[in-house]
């Protein structure tokens, strides 16, 4: 136990004295900013797939447009996440000649990679709405995606929350690897401290415990939201 | 008002309406029965294109709305229709459902005229009423809906979600939402089937007030009491055709067709 407590004052050290804290904070910082903005950016991207891929397909635009939804949803589902932030970094964006930084990059990628799961999470939720209720929507004279936006996707929206509570902690869980193109993460944080102290025992297991309790908070967050809208539910 | 030339559906290779020919006046009560599965369902959603027809065509006003290039939301909107399961929005109260597409509408039809005004013939705008906001919009909508909640006694569940009411009471939301379109003619399937029998009498009253008001209806329904009372015309459908039409009288006392009789043994 002694030895921790070397472990453990060496690692206060650095975080306090050495500005250890101010990387920390960048790297929560960064891996909060990439799962957030990639979780929107997911939401979005996810909303619009699912709902080309309602359409009725007798015309021949949605038939197209579902068969690029599908291609793009099979390439993000079918490659690693690490694979797709390497190749956007070194391999697409050199070649379009544009710059980003890591972080810009990995919230692009996350944002599309989320976005093909979401958009699956969220078919099955428009897929699970009663359909008189689009039918409804529509015989009153709304158009689909005026049915869409107000009546099917709220509804959708709150049936597969706890899934996307879920995507959004793999996401929170998977940027741990954004470091791979040069983001500071949490990750990148505490192996600084662990490199500075040659002592890597505590970093990790601080970082374990900031990832246990990012994940707590979200569950936490989820199970409000799913009971503030679950109140269309409830007999009163 | 709706003029039914040569009908046609087919889902696949099953064709289910085989050429349905019906005028519809202003003022028509029109009830439609026959056996299930005689394309009863099917002949009210091509009305108002819920199934897109397969051939010929539906005169709505003028405007053969069976045609594809035809907008038909706008259509839609001067024909409501009532459902048997309610299908009222979920996600909405009672008075949000109601208001919905009535606002919907008008902010739209203010987004156009603000679009003509900033962009069309230059002319003075001086002499030009004032666009509402959205905010009176709302207003607006909120007063009409509440009266049309009063009209039904369900005032006090303006506020209310769906899941909250009986099915009578749903029902009668969905005739009042999609009377606050102000439409020209309302189709019902099947409007009381889903309903437990001690509230099938409030549904149908509220339809009676309507057909006295002098709307117009196209009823498909088992009601054959109501039929007779209510209808001024009962269609007998069977495989896909209409194989009757006679006022209500006269369809229920001298029926002209064998298999019109053999139907009405069996329900009356
Ligand atoms: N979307 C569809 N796809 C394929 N077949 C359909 C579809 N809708 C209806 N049908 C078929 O068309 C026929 C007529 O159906 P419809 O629902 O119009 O009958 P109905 O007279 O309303 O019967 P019911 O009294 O049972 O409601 C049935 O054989 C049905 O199986
Ligand atoms: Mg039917």
């Amino acid at each position: 136990m002694g030895n921790f407590g070397n472990k453990w004052n060496k690692f206060v050290e650095i975080f306090l004295l050495q500005n250890g804290y101010v990387k920390v904070l960048e790297g929560l910082q960064n891996t909060l900013l990439i799962a957030v903005c990639g979780l929107i950016a997911g939401i979005l991207i996810g909303t619009v797939i699912a709902t080309v891929r309602v359409i009725p397909k007798y015309k021949r635009l949605p038939r197209i447009l579902n068969a690029v939804c599908s291609f793009y949803v099979g390439l993000f589902r079918g490659t690693p996440m690490v694979v797709q932030l390497l190749v956007f970094y070194y391999v697409l964006l050199p070649l379009l000649g544009v710059k980003m930084t890591g972080v810009q990059v990995s919230i692009m990628v996350f944002g599309l990679n989320s976005g093909a799961y979401i958009s699956e999470i969220m078919r099955s939720g428009i897929q699970s709405v009663d359909p008189g209720q689009l039918e409804a929507g529509r015989a009153v004279g709304l158009s689909f995606s005026t049915s869409m936006l107000e009546i099917v996707i709220p509804q959708a929206v709150k049936n597969i929350l706890p899934t996307l509570g879920n995507e959004f902690i793999a996401l929170i869980k998977e940027t741990s690897v954004v470091s791979f193109v040069g983001a500071a993460d949490l990750y990148v944080a505490f192996s600084f401290i662990g490199s500075n102290s040659y002592e890597f025992m505590v970093p990790y297991l601080v970082m374990a415990a900031i990832y246990i309790v990012l994940v707590l908070f979200i569950s936490l967050l989820v199970a409000v939201m799913e009971r503030s809208l679950k109140k269309s539910d409830r007999r009163n | 008002m709706i003029d039914v030339i040569d009908l046609k559906k087919k889902f696949g290779s099953t064709e289910v309406l085989k050429g349905i020919n019906v005028t519809i006046e202003k003022g028509d009560i029109v009830v439609v029965i026959g056996p299930s599965g005689s394309g009863k369902s099917t002949f009210l959603r091509c009305l108002n294109c819920m199934e897109d027809p397969t051939g010929g065509s539906i005169i709505f006003n003028g405007v053969d709305i069976a045609d594809m290039s035809v907008d038909i939301n706008i259509h839609r909107r001067h024909m409501g229709m009532v459902f048997q399961h309610f299908n009222l929005f979920n996600n909405k109260t009672v008075i949000e459902n109601i208001m919905l597409a009535p606002v919907h509408v008008r902010c739209q039809e203010m987004k156009a005229a603000r679009r003509k005004r900033i962009f069309g013939s230059g002319k003075s705008s001086s002499g030009e009423a004032r666009l509402p906001t959205r905010a009176q919009i709302r207003a607006g909508a909120r007063e009409e809906a509440l009266a049309l909640l009063r009209r039904i006694g369900l005032e006090d569940k303006a506020d209310v979600y769906p899941s909250t009411l009986s099915g009578g009471q749903k029902q009668r939301v969905a005739i009042v939402r999609s009377l606050a379109m102000n439409p020209d003619v309302i189709l019902f399937d099947e409007p009381t089937s889903a309903l437990d029998p001690e509230m099938v009498g409030e549904v149908l009253d509220l339809m009676k007030s309507l057909a006295k008001e002098g709307m117009t209806m196209v009823i498909v329904t088992h009601e054959m009491g109501f039929a007779r009372e209510v209808a001024n015309r009962v269609l007998f459908m069977d495989g896909g055709t209409i194989l009757e039409s006679a006022p209500p009288e006269e369809f229920f006392t001298s029926p002209k067709h064998a298999r019109t009789r053999e139907f009405l043994s069996k329900v009356l």
